[in-house]
């Protein structure tokens, strides 16, 4: 056992990482749905066939997404580090790493909403249209409880992305499990570099198993009544 | 009332224009059945879309209640479209919410306070006969069940007229039967107005007052059921209305009559009583003929000897039948 390994294990360390990942996972997870939902929302409606056509607009949002997406998220992260420094007078830090999180992943958060939302049957929302219902309706009333399942399972696949992003930050920037993994590299502690591993596949397995139970919950569709298929059988 | 004038909707395409209706004038007065009825692609779905402008047409009026719709404010549109129910091929439920809250959707918009949104809905599931089915989700009916649900979320607002857009097409002949009794029914209890769109002869037959036939983006015959019904004048009608009846006529010799049963006559074996009356030697080409509470309605073609025509077509008159010669 490596002197990393004990004193880690001694004074909490691993416990502190794994706390510090969930932290940032759930704040730059948050932070980057503020921005990317509604980014979603606004590509959909924007859209050549959605309910309000601007097609420049659409245009624009939709460059600005690729071309965020489009960057390695090792050197977008890089390339943040000054804009970091500029902004927070500080480079390190997990306001920093969240920073570089939200940064990286709305953009991504935006095109899962997006997808999720197109998913909506268009005959649904015509249905709506003919009942005199305006956009935000249509929005609150119709896109976002019809996609909820879709919307969920999407805000998942988000999570465990920026949790595996909060992990590379770790290596310039704040804590969690991929700062402790960096730091054990360096003094070849492979035992603490293995621990991590295994915390990080704990927690990915446990974010994806809780989110698609409740996605499976939430969904009214089909599942209802297979359930009670099947008390009736018995 | 709803008028259509000078109705054209065009589509920007690749390759130029596509045209969906050109020219298109009509006028469905209130309290009936209206059907517009023509193959896929001849523009009827365009055409009722333009109804309530979920399509905007390219040019043209819409007057409802003699208001041009096309004219007014988006707020102004919007409040429109809740004295103007619609429902749908595929029935387009909000499959995350219960049947009730289905039907509470178009309450919601309008702000009804939620006690009367309450009563409303109870007496609008009991209206189409699914009280029972209240807490249920979509997924857990079938689809006349659906479209009962959509049909009582198109009333929720009271509205004066109902759109329907292949209201019956992704339903077996009997709940179409039983969709289109409750759309009859709604007609007349409730007065409302009703539109609608089909390819099924047997649907505009069963339900409606009125017909347009559309063709390639055009009207092509309107007029009541049991007129264009009987005689069709425009080739789309005559190929929608008696399909077999056009192939049968390529054979036979002699003069060929099309007689049009539309119940006023007796239910006397007019065919035998012809051929022993009038001692003529009758051969049935095509017959289509159906009984509804003793009266005949329906189509026949016969040949009968040229020489012999006069005397069956005095006989025919005699006994209120209406015919055509066919060529």
């Amino acid at each position: 056992m490596s002197t990393l390994f004990s004193q880690l294990w001694s004074n909490g360390g691993f416990w502190i990482g794994v706390l510090e990942t969930l932290y940032m996972t759930a704040a730059s997870t948050l932070l980057a749905y503020i921005i990317g939902l509604p980014l979603g929302i606004v590509l959909v409606i924007t859209d050549r066939d959605g309910l309000t056509p601007v097609t420049w607009l659409n245009k624009i949002l939709s460059v600005f997404v690729n071309l965020i997406r489009s960057f390695p998220f090792i050197i977008l992260m890089v390339a943040l580090v000054p804009v970091a420094s500029f902004l927070f007078h500080n480079s390190v830090g997990n306001g920093v790493m969240i920073f570089m999180l939200v940064i990286a992943s709305a953009p991504f958060v935006a095109r899962m909403v997006e997808s999720s939302l197109k998913e909506v049957d268009k005959g649904v929302i015509e249905a709506a249209r003919s009942m005199g219902a305006n956009t935000f309706e249509i929005i609150t009333k119709v896109y976002l409880p019809e996609a909820k399942p879709s919307l969920i399972v999407g805000a998942v696949i988000s999570t465990v992305t920026i949790l595996g992003y909060s992990a590379m930050s770790g290596t310039i920037a704040g804590g969690g499990l991929g700062a402790i993994a960096t730091r054990a590299r360096n003094v070849y502690a492979d035992d603490v570099i293995w621990l991590c591993v295994a915390l990080t596949v704990v927690v990915v397995q446990v974010i994806q198993e809780v989110g698609m139970l409740i996605a499976r919950k939430v969904d009214k569709r089909r599942r209802v009544s297979v359930h009670r298929k099947k008390t009736k059988i018995k | 009332m709803i008028q259509l004038i000078d109705l054209c909707k065009t589509y920007p395409s690749p390759e130029g224009e596509v045209v969906a209706l050109q020219d298109v004038s009509l006028t469905i007065p209130d309290g009936t059945i209206y059907g517009i009825i023509g193959l896929s692609g001849a523009g009827k779905s365009t055409l009722v879309r333009c109804i309530n402008l979920l399509e905007r047409p390219t040019s043209g009026q819409v007057l409802i209640d003699g208001e041009d719709i096309t004219a007014l404010p988006r707020k102004k549109l919007l409040e429109l479209r809740r004295s103007v129910g619609m429902i749908f091929q595929n029935f387009n439920l909000l499959e995350q919410r219960t049947v009730e809250a289905n039907v509470r959707f178009p309450l919601e918009l309008v702000h009804m306070p939620r006690e009367e949104t309450d009563a409303r809905v109870s007496e609008l599931l009991e209206l189409v006969g699914l009280a029972d089915k209240a807490k249920s989700y979509p997924s857990q009916l079938s689809g006349g069940q659906k479209q009962r649900v959509a049909i009582a979320r198109a009333l929720a607002t009271k509205p004066k007229y109902v759109l329907c857009d292949e209201a019956t097409s992704a339903l077996d002949p009997a709940t179409t039967d039983a969709i289109l009794d409750l759309i009859k029914d709604i007609n007349r209890k409730l007065g409302v107005t009703v539109v609608v769109i089909t390819h099924e002869m047997r649907v505009v037959e069963s339900i409606c007052t009125h017909v347009a036939v559309i063709d390639n983006s055009r009207i092509a015959e309107e007029g009541s059921v049991s007129d264009v019904f009987s005689f069709p004048q425009s080739d789309i009608a005559k190929q929608l209305i008696i399909p077999n009846l056009i192939r049968s006529l390529d054979g036979g010799d002699g003069t060929k009559l099309r007689l049009v049963f539309n119940g006023e006559q007796s239910d006397e074996p007019i065919i035998s009583a012809l051929a022993m009356e009038c001692r003529v030697a009758v051969n049935i080409l095509y017959a289509d003929t159906k009984n509804i509470d003793g009266k005949t309605f329906g189509h026949m073609v016969i040949t009968v000897p040229a020489e012999k025509s006069d005397t069956v077509r005095r006989y025919l008159d005699e006994h209120k039948v209406s015919y055509r010669e066919e060529v």
